[in-house]
């Protein structure tokens, strides 16, 4: 898409984001103070950081399945290791994360398997894996360490904590590499037509590694950090991050087929979700309708979706280069 | 014969794809500075051999060395590193990225931060050298015309800085003044001391900026020789004339009424309305390039695309189909030319895939009747010519002749009044090949209405017993096809007369 | 990164081989009896090794085990042929159906028509979604947002507390066992059957393997490939329509995490019954085999006091191998 197009599209979601806003606004005064939006960014902190994740592998012209249970596991692992303090733990956290995220890519990458099929076994493997690492017990800190957790909890400027910032962070560093670094490009073209950049001389196996790092890490920081800050680990938790994470990019315009999207549209789709679920928490819903409301919302981003791709590809049959479906 | 300085050596070069043989023991030379052209039909080789040198293929034997070094070219990127670039017809746009990414991404280019300002700099040198210097680098790819595209990747291959360059058929979407601009540049080079490998159709072209020409046929290459030496008549008969006789079948017998009008009609990828008919027994011949435009009428009575404009008549009421399903329940056929993307079920045997057209015909009331499945399909395995113990084996194992006469084969099952094919004998072998021949004429002599598109000038010559000639998207000429002489067919797809007349100096 | 480019090159050099299907095709002929053989030797080694294994209560527990995958991977199989990979709602459709004909119970719907309404339900639950991957949205996105909006659902029904049937009524559904055999099995194998012959006996079986073979070549047809999506999902429905009665029936209350693990276990039943993730090939039948070693498999870790998270993590290892296995062994080599 031109800048044009794309600013318009950012423009579109946003509006849509402003109009949930106000819906609840309206009821919910709490939303304006300064305690309010606190605790929207933080309460925004894990889906946040795993969708800009996922939203790369996407960008790439892949899917990430594993993220909720690479989250749970490396909270977990996170929560055993706890003694050697908060910082240590996360760093050897996201290291795990990572280095796990780096051998999915290279296997994804090296022999040519769809993502989807490859991380529908991890995702059932990390998952086992935070079970056993865990003894099947949820792994909680010992009360010595609480206080260490303040540190994270901390406000500035009254709205920020450590860990929102650290979202706002991440959301920073890759969106500049996606967009300023010749790596990042790479990413979109692997994702944009992945035989034309093949064609091109892009190299293919890099990119990819460098995706799933990145969704590894990032679904590593965000378990580790919510684990942390919890003072617990449980090895059954994040079972509805990948579908919040799905919901937040394909809301924030990320194409599924790749080439498309930026981190500031995820962000957008990461707010819309957040007002909705947090305004319907504050309006009196129990937590298990959240699953229906994200659901929803997803399959009606879907419906759009496929309804404005039908219409460009009525117009595209106008074209020169069409094909039969 | 003066020794010349060897920049690229490729030796005793082969390659299958199935049964097929493209490339067989082949050799071929360049020399530092000179720009060789290769050229050949279809399938003759030459764009296999490219394709090997440009790291998309891998032999299947062989050797190539480059600056005297032994290189195995395992991947694009592998070639460019050994200082080979390329364009293609296959185009390699990405399309959400922008202009000057496309060019930059595969390249050189070590440079950590990719600033849009910074990149449009790079690339501005190399799309003013190509025309394209009205273009803002910073739009997507994919809003470029398919010319422009083709322009941009010149413009990548130019940016690439590479010793030995590939431009395979790089003006076949071109305007005369876009050419004029690739030929300059192509001269250019060619006096900075990089070697140039040129594949086209266009004769005009060759003479213009060739040194030498290498002939591919069948799988073979010939010797190079000098284009000051060339004598064009031989080369046209070198290249088209063949035995025509033995290769091809009769023409019609009979033609019936008219079956199928077009009047005026447009549709995507022309520029000019087209207006034909189609009669009853009559094989129809579409002759044309890429870009020609001549797929889009085919595809248009397909129900593949609208038509925009114009009228269809099917047997004199007015015909418009809104899908391929309207185009199917009136009796018309269609095969693209891609038959593994889209004409054949490549993992189920050949009973499936005979049958898949006409599902009701072998089924009662929603369960399906073996023994009717095993008849019609062993009575078109018969008819074209598929041996019956086959018949089990999935479709992707066959002989790219054998897939092709299933793609084909699977049509009769709904009983068609008119099929439209596009490239009937692509990927497939020359003893197939006339099968194929032979058994579409057989339909149309039961009075089957048959219209193929073909780039494949002797193909249309042989098989057609009428002719029509596209040019960037306009009909030249109807003929017959006993009237129409080989040359004036090329000029026609290539660079008709009336207006162009710059095909031989 | 020159040295990701040599690992690069031992393993993949060019650009993805074609498949070559008739390889495959004798190939998993070869692995689905090798699964076969696979599951006898398990059998016997379970026999020999565990000493509970063998008893009455605890064949039926697999059996019954191995009918509820069992079921939902034959409807699930339907969607894997006809090229929609995998349904992500499976497990939590099934969950649904339970709560909700669980609901009906209680409220004195009677049995035939908690019955009719549960799986008309459960069926329009995969119709939905057929519908709006047939008009060409993801499958994998499209059931992991119903699966959140089933799950969500569920809680909602069961207002997130276990749902007492109430009555006896349905207690033979859940326990009975005609001429020794669960009614689960029964169901399991009759469905079974069914499925097959569905699959390569009827026009619609046909649509289906051609969809998943080729859906552009299947448009370019005439075929309405649309249908195969729409009608292969209604199956998987119906399938867990069927699963959720039958755990509701069996345990006379709806429970919230009745299921769990069930996706996984369904996705690794199609995957170790050898069925190709790309569609065009392969039967119910091996889904149903997939399912009995799978639940066979489960009994033995667990009577060796495999943790559930070792079972889990076995589960998972075996669906990466298998998944990478089968995409080696058909790829062809130049």
């Amino acid at each position: 898409m031109s800048r044009r197009d794309t600013l318009i599209d950012l423009a579109v979601r946003a509006a849509f984001m402003v109009i949930i806003y106000l819906v609840f606004a309206f009821q919910l005064p709490n939303y304006h103070t300064p305690n309010g939006i606190a605790a929207l960014l933080d309460g925004a902190v894990l889906v946040g950081i795993v969708s800009v994740g996922v939203g790369v592998t996407m960008i790439a012209g892949e899917f990430d399945l594993s993220v909720g249970s690479l989250a749970a596991v490396t909270g977990v692992i996170a929560m055993e290791i706890i003694n050697i303090g908060v910082l240590p733990a996360l760093l050897v956290g996201v290291l795990f994360a990572a280095a796990v995220g780096a051998i999915q890519g290279l296997v994804i990458g090296a022999l040519g398997i769809n993502s989807l099929v490859f991380t529908i076994g991890t995702l059932i493997g990390f998952r086992g894996l935070a079970m056993v690492i865990a003894h099947e017990n949820t792994v909680t800190m010992p009360i010595e360490q609480l206080p260490d957790v303040d540190v994270l909890t901390q406000r500035f400027l009254g709205v920020f904590s450590p860990i929102s910032i650290g979202m706002i962070v991440v959301f920073g560093v890759v969106g500049l590499f996606l967009r300023y670094t010749r790596w990042g490009r790479e990413i979109y073209a692997i994702g944009g037509g992945r035989s034309e950049a093949r064609a091109a001389g892009v190299p293919v196996l890099r990119p990819m590694m460098i995706a799933f790092t990145c969704s590894g890490a990032l679904a590593g920081l965000g378990g580790a950090l919510l684990s942390i800050r919890l003072g617990s680990a449980t090895p059954l938790g994040f079972d509805s991050l990948l579908l919040s994470a799905a919901t937040t990019c394909l809301m924030g315009g990320i194409a599924l087929e790749g080439g498309i999207g930026n981190v500031i549209g995820i962000a957008i789709g990461l707010f819309t979700l957040r007002f909705l679920v947090t305004g319907m928490g504050a309006l009196g819903a129990p937590y298990y309708v959240q699953n229906l409301a994200i659901g929803a919302l997803l399959i009606l981003v879907v419906l759009i979706q496929l309804m404005a791709t039908r219409r460009r590809r009525r117009q595209a049959r106008a074209q020169l280069s069409v094909r039969i479906a | 014969m003066p020794s010349r300085d060897i920049v690229l050596r490729m030796s005793g070069i082969s390659k299958r794809y199935g049964s097929l043989s493209a490339l067989l023991d082949v050799d071929f030379a360049l020399a530092r500075g000179e720009v060789m052209a290769l050229l050949g039909e279809n399938g003759a080789g030459k764009s296999t051999l490219v394709k090997i040198l440009a790291g998309l293929e891998r032999a299947d034997a062989g050797a190539v060395e480059i600056e005297g070094q032994p290189i195995r070219l395992r991947s694009p990127s592998h070639s460019l590193q050994a200082g080979v670039a390329y364009v293609t017809q296959e185009l390699s746009i990405v399309g959400p990225l922008s202009v000057a990414e496309n060019i930059c991404l595969g390249g050189r280019d070590q440079q950590v931060v990719w600033t849009r300002a910074r990149l449009a700099d790079e690339v501005k040198p190399f799309l003013t050298l190509v025309g394209l210097e009205s273009i803002d680098p910073s739009v997507p790819a994919g809003s470029l015309s398919v010319a422009q595209q083709q322009l941009v990747e010149i413009a990548r291959l130019l940016s690439r800085n590479a010793q030995i360059l590939i431009l395979d058929e790089p003006t076949a979407a071109l305007s005369d003044v876009e050419i004029e601009k690739v030929k300059a540049v192509v001269r250019k080079l060619a006096s900075e001391g990089r070697s140039i490998i040129y594949v086209t159709h266009r004769l005009g072209e060759v003479f213009e900026i060739a040194d030498r020409v290498t002939i591919f046929r069948n799988g073979r290459s010939f010797e190079p020789v000098e284009v000051k030496s060339l004598d064009i008549d031989e080369l046209i008969q070198h290249l088209l004339g063949r035995r025509l006789e033995q290769m091809f079948p009769g023409r019609s017998e009979t033609l019936g009424p008219i079956v199928l009008s077009l009047r005026e009609v447009m549709a995507p990828g022309l520029s000019r309305p087209v207006s034909l008919e189609l009669r009853e027994g009559e094989i129809l011949g579409l002759a044309g390039q890429l870009g020609s435009g001549a797929n889009g009428v085919v595809r248009a009575i397909a129900g593949v695309v609208p038509s925009d404009s114009g009228s269809i008549e099917l047997r004199g009421r007015p015909f418009r189909p809104g899908s391929i399903r309207d185009a199917i329940k009136e009796g018309i056929a269609y095969c693209s030319d891609d038959r593994k993307r889209d004409g054949i079920f490549g993992v189920r045997n050949l009973f499936e895939n005979f049958t898949s057209t006409a599902l009701w015909r072998i089924s009662i009331g929603g369960l399906l009747s073996r023994p009717r499945e095993i008849k019609i399909a062993t009575e078109l395995a018969d008819f074209f010519e598929v041996d019956a113990a086959r018949l089990g084996r999935h479709a992707a194992k066959l002989s790219g002749g054998n897939q092709q006469k299933v793609a084909l084969g699977k049509w009769l099952g709904i009983e068609p009044s008119i099929l439209l094919v596009e490239e009937p004998t692509r990927g497939v072998d020359v003893g197939a090949r006339a099968e194929i021949y032979r058994h579409l004429r057989k339909l149309a002599n039961q009075g089957l209405a048959i219209v193929f598109v073909s780039s494949d000038n002797q193909e249309v010559l042989g098989l057609a017993d009428t002719v029509a000639t596209f040019f960037r998207g306009r009909l030249v000429r109807v003929a017959s096809a006993d009237s129409l002489e080989a040359e004036e067919l090329l000029r026609d797809v290539t660079h008709p007369g009336a207006e162009d007349v710059r095909f031989i100096q | 990164m020159k040295s990701l480019r040599i690992v690069a090159d031992l393993v993949q050099t060019g650009p993805p081989e074609e498949l070559d299907p008739q390889i495959a095709s004798n190939r998993r002929r070869q692995a689905t009896a090798a699964l076969v053989v696979a599951l006898i030797v398990l059998l016997i080694v379970a026999g020999l090794t565990t000493p509970s294994f063998l008893t009455f209560e605890n064949l039926l527990v697999v059996i019954r085990n191995a009918s509820v995958t069992g079921i939902v991977a034959l409807g699930m199989s339907y969607v894997t042929i006809s090229g929609n990979l995998f349904a992500l709602s499976a497990e939590e459709l099934s969950i649904l159906s339970a709560c909700i004909f669980g609901w009906l119970m209680r409220a004195n719907f009677g049995l035939s028509l908690s019955l009719v309404v549960t799986l008309l339900l459960s069926g329009g639950g995969g119709a939905v979604q057929g519908g709006i991957i047939a008009l060409g949205a993801d499958p994998i996105i499209t059931t992991l947002a119903f699966g959140g909006f089933f799950r969500g659902l569920a809680s909602v029904v069961s207002q997130n507390q276990n749902i007492l049937l109430g009555s006896d009524a349905a207690e033979w559904l859940g326990t009975g066992r005609p001429l020794g055999v669960p009614t689960q099995s029964w169901a399991f194998i009759i469905l079974t059957l069914v499925a097959w012959f569905v699959l390569q006996r009827t026009r619609f079986g046909r649509l289906l393997l051609l969809s998943g073979a080729n859906r552009v070549a299947g448009t370019a047809s005439g075929l309405r490939i649309g249908q195969a999506a729409l009608l292969g999902l209604t199956l998987l429905g119906f399938c867990c329509g069927i699963t959720g009665i039958f755990a509701a029936a069996q345990f006379g209350q709806a429970v919230a995490n009745l299921f769990q693990g069930l996706n996984f276990d369904v996705i690794a039943a199609i995957l170790v019954g050898g069925i190709a993730l790309r569609g065009g090939q392969g039967s119910p039948i091996q889904a149903a085999l997939g399912a009995v070693f799978i639940s066979v498999l489960q009994n033995f870790m667990l009577l060796h006091d495999f943790t559930s998270g070792w079972r889990t993590t076995v589960v998972g290892i075996l669906v990466v191998v298998a998944t990478c296995g089968f995409h080696l062994l058909q790829r062809r080599r130049a």
